[in-house]
C-alpha cells in the first residue's frame, strides 16, 4: 500500500490540531487533543494513535507538516539555554544598545527589554574585518579558546558568534564555529552570516543569539519526535513549518530553529490564503481572534505579503515572515471602568485562566465572551460542541456588577462592551491598513480562529467592508496551512553599491549565486521523496536612491537579474507608486539581492471531511439583544447550512468550535466548499 | 462627566484611529530621512479654536501634544473649504512652528457649511534653505540664516494650488524634489483625515461630533485634574543650565512650579535673555505650549497610560515665558536647535515636580541629543561626502523603584541609530567601540543608566567633525535624594596615546588618517543612597563590567571579593555612615559655579538685564558675570543689590564711544 496521506499537525497552546488530507487533495479528518506543554510531541503521539484507530495508519502517511510554538514560547518565557556571544572587539554592548529607539517615550517608568545575553557573557575577540571583507585584524584562535573556556565555566550551554561585516565575508566566523565543534562538541554553535548574511550588525546578531537562546530545546524537541514518530511508523520526513510560510525538513529545523519563530501566524495566514484561491477571493484581510489578540494580514491574489521588519517578543526579525500584526482585542479582553466612569475594554485579558466570568473558573472581570454569552450570541450549552458547557448566570452579575458602576443594565453594558471593543479593533486595523496602503473595503475579510467568526462581522461593519469569508473549520486553518505549505526558503546578499559602482555581470552573478544557494537546499530538503509538482525562483532588490537612507524591495523578474537597466527601471515605477514622484536619471542604489526558492507541494481542494449525515435539526431562532432590542435571530447548525440559501441577518451558525456571528445588514450562504460567504444587504 | 461614557470612549477610538492613519499616510509615503529614520514629524485634528483634540501616540516623535493653533487660524481672514495653509514661521504663527525646518500644513474641515475641525501637520525638512546644508546650525544668531520664512499664506485656495507661493518655498530650499514630496505625503494625510471625520459626521451628526470633541478635551481635561490635586499645593522653585552661551557662562533656565488646588503654573520669571545663537525656544508663551508641558504630560501619562493624549490634559496649566527671555524670544531670535533647550527644560520641570512628589519622579539623565557629522573627501572615488555618525544621548536618570535605560533617555528616545557596517560601508571610517561607558552612571539606591561610549577613526585627509549638542560637559546629570550625579560628557581626540587630548564642545575637528575621537557621554543621576543599593545588585554591575570594584567600594561601600559580596566587609564599611537624603545632588562643578552665582545673584542679574536694550543683554550679561568672577576670584564677593549698579556701570562705558585705551587707528584697523 503506497503512502498518500497528507498530515498537517498545528500545536497551539491549549489545543493540537490534526488535519489529513489524502492523495486526492479531499480532507478526509480533523481532531483536536488537548497540549502537552512540557512535551509537545506527545500530543502528536497521541493524535497518531486516533487517527490509527480512524484507519488511517502512520505508516500510510507520505507528507508529515507540523508547526510548533515551543521556539516562541521559549523566546517569550525567557527560559531558553544560557547563552555566549562572541564579538569583535569594541562591539560588547550590540545587544544592550540595540537601535537606541525606546518603545514608549511618554512613559517615565518604562523599561528596554533584557538582552538575552547578559554583558558577563558576552567575550571580545580580537578581530576585524573591513567593509570590503579584507582582514584588518587577524583571528588569534587561542584567544578564542580561552574565551569559549570561561564561557563554559560560567555555564554557558549555547554560543551564538557574530562579527563585523561577516555578511562580506564570513571566513572568521566560520573559522571560529568550526573550531567550537571540534573543540566542544556538546556546544550548541551557531555563526550569523551562516544564518542570514545581511549588513547590519544588531539584528543580524540577533539572529544569531535568538537561534542559540532556543536551539537546544528545538533540537532535542525534533529529535525525541522523529525518533518517537519512526518507532510508531512514521516513513516520512517530518517537516516543520517556517516563519515565511513554507516548510523545512525537521534536521533543518533543528539547526535554524530561528526560522520557526513566527510560524504559527504564518501557517494561518497560508492556509487563509489557501481558502481564499479556492473561493475566488481576490484580496483579503485575515483576521485570526482568539483570547488575549486578533492576528492581522493581507493577502492579494491568494499570495500572502511578506515583511522583514517583524518583531518577536521583544526582538525585531529580519528575515523575511509573513506579514502578521497583532492586534489587542481578544474573547478575554476585559470590560473596566476607569477614574471618569469611561468603559474600557482590555488591554488586559482573563486568557484561558481564569478565563471569562462564564468560564466559571473564578474570572470575576466581565470579559467579551461573557458579552457574547448574555446577549445570546454564543449558546452556553453548546461551547465546544458541548463539552465546556458556560455558566450565563455569572457572565449576568459580572456584567451587571459593572454596568451599576454607570447606571447601565446588564444587556446595555453587555452591547456597549462590544462596541467598545470593536472601535478598539478598529482604532488599531485602520491605522495598519494605511500602513500597508490597502484599503479595506476593497477587501473580503477572512476570519478565523476562535472568536474570528463572532466578532468578524461587527468589525466589517465599523470598517465599511462588505464581504465576510468563514472557511469551513475556523479552528484548523493552521493546521491546513501545514498541509498546503510550500517548501520555501529566502536568500540575501548586501551588496550596497549604486549603478555606476557595479556592473550587470556582477549583478548577474550574485543573483546566480543565490539561485545556486536555493536549488541545492530544494535538493536537500526533498530528497527524502517530498512530492513536488513544480519549482520556482523568486528575485528581488532592496533599492534606493544614492544617498537616501532607506530602501523598498523591487521584484525582478528572472530574466532581468542581470540588467541593471530593467531593474532600476522597476525601481523608479514602484517609487512612483509609493510616493507620486521619482527620478529616473538619479543613480540607484543596490543594497540587498534577494532570491527565494519555492517547491511547490499539492494542493488540497476540499476543506472538510464529509459531514456525518446526522438527523439535521430544523434551523431555529432565539432571541438576541443587539442595537437596543432583543431580536428573534435564526439559529443554523453549520453542518446543515444548504448550499445556496441565503440566511439574513441577525442569524447565529453554531459548529463545534466556534459561532458565527451576523448582524443585521448582512446575509450569509455556503459556497462550494464550504465557505460561509457574507455580504452586506 | 455629562457625556455618554459608552459613545465618548467609542469617540475617543475613532478620534485615535484618525490621528494614527493619518500619521500612518505620512510614515508610508513621506520622503525625507527625518520622516523614515526618526519619525519626526507629526498629525494632528485641532478644534476650530486651535486645541489638539486628536494626536497619534504610536508614530511621530510623540512631542506635539497642545499645538497652539489659535495662531494660524486667527492669522487667515476667511477659511474656505479645499484651502491648505503652509508655513514654518514661528513669530507670524505664535509658537505654533517652532524652527523654520518644520513645514506645517492646515486644512480647515467643515461639515453643514461650519468649521468643525482642522487638520494640521507638519514634517522636519531636510532642507529649507538657508546658511548651511539643513539648515540648521547652532551658531545661527538671527532667523534669516536658518532658512525661508513662510507666514501662513494658502497654498491651496478653495482646491486651487497657488503655483507661485510653491515656487518661492521651493526656489528657497536645496531639495526641492524631497520637500515637494513630504508636502504631498502631508496633503495625502490631510484628506485621510477630512474624510475620516466626514465618515463620522454621517454616522452621528454635525452636534454629536462637536459635543464628542469638546467631551474629549475635558475627559482628560477632568483626569490630569484629579492628578494635579494630589500633588500637594505649593511652589517649587528649580534650574538648570544650557551650556557654552556668551563667554562659555552656562544659560540658566528656571521655573517657578506653583501648584495651588487643580491648576499649576509654570513661571520661568528668571530665565536667561534670549541668545545670540539658536538655542531659542519661540513659545510666545502660548499657554500650555508643546515645548515647555513635555514633563507634565508624560508624567501625566506614566501615572495614567489610558488619559487621553489630547490638548485637555494641559487645559489646568498655564505658563509665564518673559519676552526677550530663552523660552519667549523675540524675533528675529534664530531657533534652529531649539531641541537642546526644550531637553534641558524638562530636566527643570522635573525637578521642581520633584520638590512636590520626591518618590514619584526619576533623576534626570544625559539630557543631550549629540548629532556628529562627518565630512571628507572619500580617498576612493574623490567624491566629496558628509554623513551622520550616530546621535549621542547617555543614560537616563534613575527611578523611584529601578535603574535608570544603559545608553538612552527619554527626552530624546524617539532616535535610532545607524548600524556601524553600514556607517564603515558609507565612509572610510572605523568604529572601533560602540557601547556603554563604564562607571559612568550616578549611584543611587537604584543608580542611573549608563552613557555611551563612540571611538570613531578616520582614514580621509583633512576629515572635519562637527558635533551639535553637546550639553552637560561641565554640569552633571543631578542625583535625586541622596543618589549621586552621573559622570559629565566628554571628548578626547587620540585616547590612550601620548598626544591624547579633550577636544571640549566641538564645532569644527579637523582629523587626519589614522586619528581617533572617544566621545563618552553622560550617566543618569542617581536615586536614593547608595548604601542602600542591595548589595548582589551592585555584584551584578560589576561582574557585567558597568562598575568597577573600586567603585562598588567607594560609592557604594559594597566590598567585591573574587566576584561575590563580601558580606562582612561590606556591612562593616556601610555602618556608621549617616544615610544621604538631600533632594538633589548637582556635582562639584555647578556647586562650585552657584557659591558665586546664587539664586539671588542670577535674579538681581536677570532683573536689571531686563531693563537694558535686548541687543545688548548677551553681551552686559557676559561682562556682568566676567567682572563679578574676577572680584570673587580676589576675594571682593559682590552682593546681590550691588548687582544693578554694576550694569548700569558697564552700560555707560559703552555708549558708542570707543572704550578707553582704544584708539583711532586700532578702531580703524578692525
Amino acid at each position: 500500500m503506497a503512502a498518500r496521506y497528507r498530515l498537517g499537525v498545528d500545536i497551539g497552546g491549549t489545543f493540537t490540531d490534526v488535519m489529513v488530507a489524502d492523495e486526492a487533495g479531499a480532507v478526509v479528518a480533523t481532531l483536536k487533543t488537548p497540549s502537552v506543554p512540557g512535551a509537545p510531541e506527545e500530543a502528536i503521539f497521541t493524535a497518531l494513535r486516533e487517527l490509527r484507530r480512524a484507519d488511517i495508519a502512520t505508516e500510510d502517511v507520505a507528507l508529515f507538516v507540523h508547526g510548533t510554538t515551543l521556539g516562541v514560547n521559549t523566546l517569550i518565557e525567557r527560559n531558553g539555554a544560557t547563552t555566549g556571544l562572541l564579538v569583535t572587539r569594541g562591539l560588547r554592548d550590540v545587544l544592550e544598545i540595540r537601535r537606541l529607539r525606546l518603545e514608549n517615550t511618554t512613559d517615565f517608568y518604562g523599561d528596554k527589554p533584557l538582552p538575552l545575553v547578559p554583558r558577563d557573557l558576552v567575550e571580545e575577540i580580537d578581530e576585524r574585518l573591513l567593509s570590503d571583507g579584507s582582514v584588518y585584524r587577524p583571528l588569534d584562535p587561542d584567544q578564542v579558546r580561552a574565551a569559549v573556556r570561561r564561557l563554559i565555566a560560567e555555564g554557558v550551554t549555547a554560543l551564538a558568534v557574530c562579527f563585523m561585516h561577516a555578511y562580506k565575508n564570513p571566513a572568521h566566523e566560520r573559522q571560529v564555529r568550526d573550531l567550537i565543534r571540534a573543540e566542544y562538541p556538546t556546544l550548541f554553535v551557531c555563526a550569523s552570516a551562516d544564518l542570514w548574511p545581511q549588513q547590519r550588525e544588531y539584528e543580524r546578531c540577533l539572529v544569531a543569539v535568538m537561534n542559540a537562546y532556543i536551539g537546544r530545546r528545538m533540537a532535542g524537541y525534533f529529535r525525541n519526535l522523529e525518533a518517537g514518530a519512526v518507532t510508531r511508523g512514521l516513513r516520512a520526513q517530518v517537516l516543520s513549518t517556517k516563519s515565511n510560510g513554507g516548510v523545512m525538513s525537521a534536521a533543518r529545523a533543528a539547526d535554524e530553529p530561528v526560522q520557526t519563530l513566527l510560524s504559527g501566524p504564518a501557517s494561518g495566514v497560508i492556509g487563509a490564503a489557501h481558502v481564499a484561491r479556492l473561493a475566488g477571493a481576490p484580496g483579503i484581510v485575515t483576521v485570526d481572534m482568539g483570547g488575549t489578540s486578533a492576528d492581522v494580514s493581507v493577502v492579494v491574489d491568494g499570495r500572502a505579503a511578506y515583511s522583514t521588519e517583524n518583531q518577536v517578543g521583544d526582538f525585531p526579525v529580519i528575515m523575511p515572515a509573513v506579514d502578521v500584526s497583532s492586534i489587542g482585542a481578544g474573547g478575554g479582553s476585559i470590560a473596566w471602568l476607569d477614574a471618569a466612569g469611561i468603559l474600557k475594554v482590555g488591554p488586559r485579558s482573563a486568557g484561558a485562566d481564569p478565563g471569562p466570568a462564564c468560564y466559571g473558573r473564578g474570572g470575576t472581570h466581565p470579559t467579551v465572551t461573557d458579552a457574547y454569552v448574555h446577549l445570546g450570541i454564543i449558546a452556553p450549552d453548546r461551547f465546544l460542541g458541548g463539552q465546556m458547557p458556560l455558566d450565563p448566570a455569572l457572565a449576568a452579575a459580572a456584567l451587571a456588577d459593572l454596568g451599576k458602576g454607570i447606571n447601565l443594565g446588564s444587556r446595555e453594558i453587555a452591547q456597549a462592551i462590544l462596541d467598545v471593543a470593536t472601535s478598539n479593533m478598529y482604532a488599531q486595523f485602520t491605522p495598519l491598513m494605511a500602513r500597508k496602503g490597502v484599503d479595506p473595503r476593497d477587501f473580503t475579510l477572512l476570519a478565523y480562529g476562535g472568536a474570528g467568526p463572532t466578532h468578524a462581522f461587527l468589525l466589517a461593519k465599523e470598517v465599511g467592508i462588505g464581504k465576510v469569508l468563514i472557511p469551513p473549520l475556523p479552528g484548523t486553518l493552521c493546521a491546513l496551512g501545514c498541509i498546503v505549505a510550500d517548501l520555501r526558503n529566502d536568500f540575501v546578499h548586501t551588496l550596497y553599491r549604486s549603478d555606476h559602482q557595479t556592473s550587470d555581470a556582477a549583478l548577474e552573478e550574485a543573483f546566480a549565486t543565490l539561485e545556486g544557494q536555493g536549488r541545492q537546499w530544494l535538493a536537500e530538503e526533498s530528497a527524502h521523496e517530498i512530492p513536488l509538482e513544480s519549482s520556482f525562483v523568486l528575485y528581488s532588490a532592496d533599492m534606493r536612491y544614492e544617498g537616501q537612507a532607506f530602501e523598498i524591495e523591487v521584484a525582478v523578474p528572472g530574466e532581468a537579474r542581470g540588467d541593471r537597466a530593467a531593474i532600476a527601471r522597476r525601481f523608479h515605477e514602484a517609487y512612483h507608486a509609493i510616493f507620486g514622484v521619482s527620478d529616473p536619471r538619479a543613480p540607484v542604489t543596490f543594497v540587498n539581492l534577494r532570491a527565494s526558492v519555492v517547491g511547490v507541494t499539492a494542493k488540497v481542494t476540499r476543506l472538510q471531511p464529509p459531514a456525518r449525515r446526522s438527523a439535521v435539526p430544523a434551523a431555529q431562532t432565539r432571541s438576541v439583544f443587539i442595537d437596543g432590542q432583543l431580536r428573534d435571530a435564526t439559529v443554523v447548525q453549520r453542518a446543515s447550512l444548504a448550499p445556496d440559501g441565503w440566511v439574513v441577518g441577525p442569524a447565529v451558525l453554531e459548529q463545534y468550535d466556534t459561532t458565527t456571528f451576523v448582524p443585521p445588514g448582512y446575509r450569509v450562504r455556503a459556497d462550494a466548499f464550504g465557505n460561509l460567504v457574507g455580504e452586506a444587504v | 462627566m455629562a457625556m455618554d461614557p459608552v459613545f465618548l470612549e467609542i469617540f475617543k477610538n475613532r478620534i485615535q484611529a484618525i490621528s494614527e492613519e493619518m500619521a500612518s499616510v505620512v510614515l508610508r509615503t513621506g520622503f525625507t530621512v527625518f520622516v523614515k529614520e526618526t519619525a519626526d514629524f507629526g498629525t494632528f485634528l485641532l478644534s476650530p479654536t486651535g486645541e489638539t483634540f486628536g494626536s497619534p501616540v504610536v508614530t511621530g516623535v510623540n512631542l506635539s501634544l497642545a499645538i497652539p493653533g489659535e495662531g494660524v487660524v486667527d492669522a487667515v481672514p476667511e477659511w474656505h473649504e479645499g484651502d491648505i495653509v503652509i508655513t514654518n514661521d514661528p513669530y507670524a504663527t505664535s509658537g505654533l512652528s517652532t524652527h523654520l525646518a518644520d513645514v506645517w500644513l492646515v486644512k480647515p474641515i467643515f461639515a453643514d457649511g461650519r468649521i468643525i475641525a482642522f487638520g494640521c501637520c507638519f514634517v522636519h525638512s531636510s532642507d529649507v534653505g538657508g546658511k548651511v546644508p539643513g539648515s540648521i546650525s547652532p551658531s545661527s544668531y538671527d532667523i534669516f540664516q536658518e532658512g525661508v520664512r513662510i507666514a501662513p499664506v494658502k497654498l491651496y485656495e478653495r482646491g486651487t494650488l497657488n503655483e507661485q507661493i510653491l515656487r518661492v518655498f521651493l526656489d528657497n530650499c536645496r531639495i526641492p524634489e524631497q520637500n515637494w514630496g513630504d508636502l504631498r505625503a502631508l496633503m495625502a494625510s490631510l484628506h485621510t483625515g477630512e474624510r475620516r471625520l466626514h465618515e463620522l459626521v454621517a454616522r452621528y451628526g454635525v452636534a454629536q461630533v462637536e459635543r464628542g470633541i469638546e467631551g474629549l478635551l475635558a475627559y482628560a481635561e477632568s483626569q490630569v485634574r484629579t492628578m494635579i490635586r494630589e500633588i500637594p499645593d505649593g511652589e517649587y522653585v528649580f534650574w538648570d543650565y544650557l551650556e557654552g552661551g556668551a563667554g562659555g557662562y552656562p544659560i540658566r533656565l528656571r521655573c517657578r512650579l506653583v501648584v495651588a488646588g487643580d491648576n499649576i503654573l509654570m513661571d520661568f520669571e528668571g530665565t536667561d535673555p534670549q541668545v545670540r545663537a539658536a538655542f531659542n525656544l519661540p513659545s510666545c508663551n502660548k499657554q500650555g505650549h508643546y515645548m515647555l508641558v513635555p514633563t507634565l504630560v508624560r508624567y501625566f501619562r506614566t501615572l495614567d497610560p489610558a488619559c487621553p493624549w489630547n490638548s485637555g490634559m494641559v487645559r489646568p496649566v498655564s505658563n509665564h515665558a518673559p519676552l526677550g527671555s530663552l523660552l519667549n524670544p523675540e524675533p528675529p531670535a534664530a531657533c534652529g536647535v531649539r531641541a537642546a533647550t526644550f531637553i534641558r527644560l524638562m530636566d527643570v520641570v522635573i525637578g521642581a515636580l520633584a520638590q512636590a512628589q520626591p518618590d514619584r519622579l526619576p533623576a534626570v539623565g544625559a539630557g543631550q541629543a549629540c548629532i556628529v557629522l562627518l565630512a571628507m573627501d572619500d580617498v576612493r572615488t574623490g567624491r566629496h561626502q558628509v554623513g551622520v555618525v550616530q546621535p549621542i544621548c547617555g543614560g537616563s536618570g534613575a527611578r523611584p523603584m529601578r535603574d535608570g535605560i544603559d545608553g538612552m533617555d527619554f527626552s530624546v528616545g524617539y532616535l535610532r541609530n545607524v548600524p556601524a557596517e553600514t556607517l564603515e560601508t558609507d565612509m572610510p571610517i572605523l568604529i572601533e567601540r560602540y557601547g556603554l561607558r563604564p562607571d559612568s552612571a550616578g549611584a543611587g539606591r537604584y543608580r542611573g543608566g549608563c552613557g555611551i561610549e563612540l571611538t570613531v577613526r578616520v582614514f580621509a585627509p583633512d576629515t572635519v567633525m562637527t558635533a551639535r549638542g553637546m550639553e552637560r560637559m561641565r554640569f552633571r546629570p543631578w542625583g535625586r535624594l541622596g543618589g549621586s550625579p552621573g559622570e559629565n560628557g566628554t571628548a578626547v581626540k587620540n585616547l590612550g596615546t601620548a598626544d591624547a587630548a579633550p577636544t571640549g564642545r566641538i564645532d569644527e575637528l579637523l582629523l587626519q588618517p589614522g586619528d581617533a575621537v572617544t566621545f563618552l557621554s553622560q550617566g543618569g543621576g542617581g536615586y536614593g543612597d547608595p548604601y542602600e543599593r542591595d548589595a548582589d545588585a551592585v555584584a551584578s554591575d560589576v561582574r557585567r563590567g558597568l562598575v568597577s570594584p573600586e567603585l562598588a567600594q567607594a560609592q557604594y561601600g559594597v566590598v567585591i571579593a573574587e566576584g561575590r559580596v563580601d558580606a562582612a566587609a561590606t556591612r562593616a564599611l556601610r555602618s556608621g555612615r549617616a544615610p544621604r537624603r538631600s533632594p538633589f545632588v548637582f556635582g562639584p562643578e555647578r556647586d562650585a559655579f552657584e557659591t558665586v552665582w546664587s539664586d539671588a545673584m542670577q535674579l538681581a542679574l536677570n532683573r536689571c538685564l531686563a531693563t537694558h536694550p535686548l541687543a545688548l543683554r548677551n553681551y552686559l550679561k557676559q561682562r556682568a558675570m566676567e567682572e563679578v568672577d574676577a572680584r570673587a576670584a580676589s576675594r571682593r564677593p559682590t552682593p546681590p543689590e550691588e548687582v544693578a549698579a554694576l550694569v548700569r556701570a558697564l552700560y555707560e562705558r559703552m555708549d558708542g564711544r570707543a572704550p578707553a585705551g582704544l584708539d583711532g587707528r586700532a578702531a580703524a584697523r578692525s
